[in-house]
């Protein structure tokens, strides 16, 4: 049938096939790490921001940001995702702070971040979150999440382009796992904490290509927020 | 899944001061399932010659095997014993000869030649060469390995201080890489002999 | 004609190959070559006969690079000679492929004495009309061999090839003694091969190379393994001069 009637028509017209392919998410690479303190807390993320190829978008353009005066936040993966997810968690913050007369404690903050990602469970943010912050006993929690909200509090972790990079060696110098000898529980001083970040952050770079530029450091402690820039490799 | 990526290794060397180490982990999986836990990865070519292999363990054994043969023709031959240099590039040599269907090993050797330089390099699959003054890596755990090492290791390490930095660096790696593990052996080879020792670690 | 003296797979029934003795009889014939070892390298030295005064000598080549580190000469058939360094030279490229540096002298001698004696035992070839004298350097220090047509290869501290090698010998071993530097031992082939040297000898009716075993300077202050070279005629005619 279809043959009687292409001969009758004389020829058929090719069909062109357009694929509208839909591709939300893009990795902007990158990394970030947290490092929790007895009485402190760090957080740290270079400032590279590229998108998987051999072109840089930005060389400075920050994951880290600070949400209150005792939480940090440092992310990963898409960041037009994670600037949309950290203006989320401001907005939180403040109606809390609206409606409760003070503000939210750390762990509820991390709380409140699982659920916003969780919202987004069957179209997720494109983001690896670490949070921390000090509690109201003024100790400092990390917590890193997945993208679609699970939470783990944690000592130290590192995401990103070179999280296979960093975390082995942090595990080592924070864990002490393997150190005959050592007290593995004994958390890092702030200096200690701080080297670890740009030693860990100098190495990456030495093999990552999409880590380098600058290294923002967010250290919070009892007095509030403090904030560390270091030059990190430009190639 | 990548057919290099089927059995899991970690293997890594580093120079020292007149003293080079090597060591890997000793399992072998098919995937997720661990089939042994003593499975040998690093081999003595020489008194003071040590070749880590990476890859299908099929692949290990035959390489392995073929290596001893052209060594021990090498030494009837030549009357000498190979120096690490020229054991590369004859692997490397045996390697490209499968340049188009080639063994699915990415080796490390690491040795001390006659005047007791250290030598280490890295091999890919099809034997060009990479050569470092400071560590070489390779298996699953390569990128944990890069990271440690480049943070770890320090230049003129004595016998001891490079087994604890090798240890510790191969240790902390193989907890983050699901694939290698169970268990490990270091071998640091100095112009006196060669000190091999076994290391325990975590079995998951 | 005896029925021995044809095929070459064939023994004569006193035990002898009667082709190798015939090839080693063209050797005989052939120019003389001596070759010493001297503390610090070694000198190959050979007579470039012609056959007329109209050939251009400068053209003549009697002695040939086989690697950076190792050289060789013949006496006997010239054309036999270029097969053999042929083979040599992809003898050696073969090695460097593999191991990434030069063969060590034995190891190529035992490869062309290898090569030499499969034709004495193949079908329907005929042994090398040539012996060879090589010299070079490897880990063992300096290095002379001799290969003959049969395959037998010989190291020496000194040795002479060719129409006068007994003579040359019995002069050499006067001469020689092991302390001699490369410099003396240029000399002393020299004058070697000036004993029964038939005409006057000139800058161009011999060849002279050598290898040393003290490394060359390259660029500020790398070392670099001396090559093998043969020297121009320039600098015979020095050593020449200081010999008259």
């Amino acid at each position: 049938m279809s043959s009687l009637l292409s001969h009758e028509i004389g020829y058929s017209a090719p069909i062109e096939v357009h694929n509208h392919g839909f591709s939300p998410y893009v990795n902007n690479e990158g990394t970030s790490l947290g490092i929790c303190g007895e009485d402190f807390v760090l957080v740290a993320s270079d400032t590279r921001q590229s998108n998987g190829g051999y072109s840089i978008n930005a060389r400075r353009s920050p994951k880290a940001f600070e949400l209150s005066n005792r939480t940090v936040i440092a992310t990963t993966g898409c960041a037009a995702d994670a600037k949309q997810l950290v203006e989320d968690m401001e907005q939180r913050a403040q109606y809390y702070v609206h409606k409760h007369g003070r503000e939210m404690s750390t762990p509820a903050m991390a709380q409140v971040l699982s659920q916003l990602l969780y919202t987004r469970r069957f179209f997720p943010y494109y983001v690896f979150p670490i949070f921390a912050g000090l509690d109201a006993k003024g100790k400092g929690a990390v917590y890193n999440y997945d993208a679609i909200g699970n939470i783990e509090c944690v000592s130290h972790y590192a995401y990103g382009s070179a999280a296979a990079l960093l975390q082995p060696f942090l595990d080592n110098q924070i864990n002490k796992a393997h150190q005959r000898g050592a007290d593995t529980t004994a958390k890092p001083s702030r200096a200690q904490a701080v080297k670890l970040a740009i030693d860990a952050f100098t190495s990456a770079t030495e093999r990552d290509i999409y880590t380098g530029d600058w290294l923002e450091i967010f250290i919070v402690d009892s007095e509030g927020v403090h904030k560390l820039t270091r030059e990190l490799k430009h190639d | 899944m990548s057919i290099m990526e089927y059995c899991g290794a970690a293997i890594v060397a580093m120079v020292g001061k007149d003293c080079v180490a090597i060591a890997s982990d000793k399992r072998l999986g098919q995937q997720q399932l661990t089939v042994d836990m003593e499975f040998q990865k690093v081999f003595p070519i020489t008194e003071r010659t040590y070749i880590g292999l990476s890859g299908l363990a099929t692949d290990v054994k035959t390489l392995h095997d073929r290596l001893r043969m052209r060594v021990n023709l090498y030494k009837h031959r030549e009357e000498r014993v190979i120096e690490p240099k020229t054991f590369t590039h004859l692997l490397s040599h045996m390697l490209y000869e499968r340049r188009f269907g080639s063994y699915f090993i990415s080796p490390v050797v690491a040795g001390l030649d006659k005047n007791n330089r250290p030598y280490i390099c890295a091999l890919d699959t099809i034997g060009c060469i990479d050569s470092s003054s400071d560590f070489v890596v390779c298996g699953t755990a390569a990128t944990n390995l890069y990271g440690a090492c480049e943070s770890l290791w320090e230049p003129d390490l004595g016998p001891e201080e490079l087994f604890e930095t090798i240890s510790q660096t191969l240790l902390s790696s193989i907890d983050r890489d699901a694939m290698s593990g169970w268990g490990a052996v270091v071998h640091i080879i100095t112009p006196s002999g060669v000190i091999t020792r076994d290391l325990k670690s975590r079995m998951d | 004609m005896d029925r021995y003296s044809f095929s070459l797979t064939t023994f004569s029934p006193n035990g002898k190959l009667l082709q190798i003795e015939h090839a080693l009889a063209a050797v005989g014939n052939g120019s003389t070559s001596v070759g010493i070892k001297a503390a610090n390298g070694v000198v190959v030295a050979t007579e470039k006969k012609t056959g007329s005064s109209l050939i251009d000598v400068s053209s003549l080549e009697h002695m040939a690079m086989i690697c950076d580190s190792i050289g060789m000469v013949y006496s006997g058939m010239g054309p036999d000679f270029r097969v053999l360094v042929n083979r040599a030279r992809k003898a050696a490229q073969t090695y460097r492929r593999t191991y990434m540096e030069d063969p060590p002298v034995r190891i190529l001698v035992k490869e062309l004495a290898g090569v030499m004696q499969e034709f004495t035992q193949s079908g329907g070839v005929r042994p090398f009309g040539v012996s060879l004298l090589l010299a070079g350097v490897d880990d063992r220090g300096p290095n002379l061999y001799q290969v003959d047509p049969s395959g037998s290869y010989f190291p020496w501290k000194a040795t002479a090839i060719g129409k006068n090698m007994v003579n040359s010998k019995t002069f050499l071993e006067k001469r020689f003694n092991g302390d001699m530097e490369l410099e003396d031992a240029v000399y002393t082939a020299i004058l070697t091969l000036k004993e029964g040297f038939e005409g006057q000898m000139t800058e161009q009716s011999i060849d002279v190379g050598i290898i040393s075993t003290i490394p060359a300077v390259e660029g500020e202050d790398t070392l670099k393994q001396s090559k093998f070279q043969r020297l121009t005629q320039a600098e015979i005619k020095d050593y020449l001069s200081n010999i008259a």
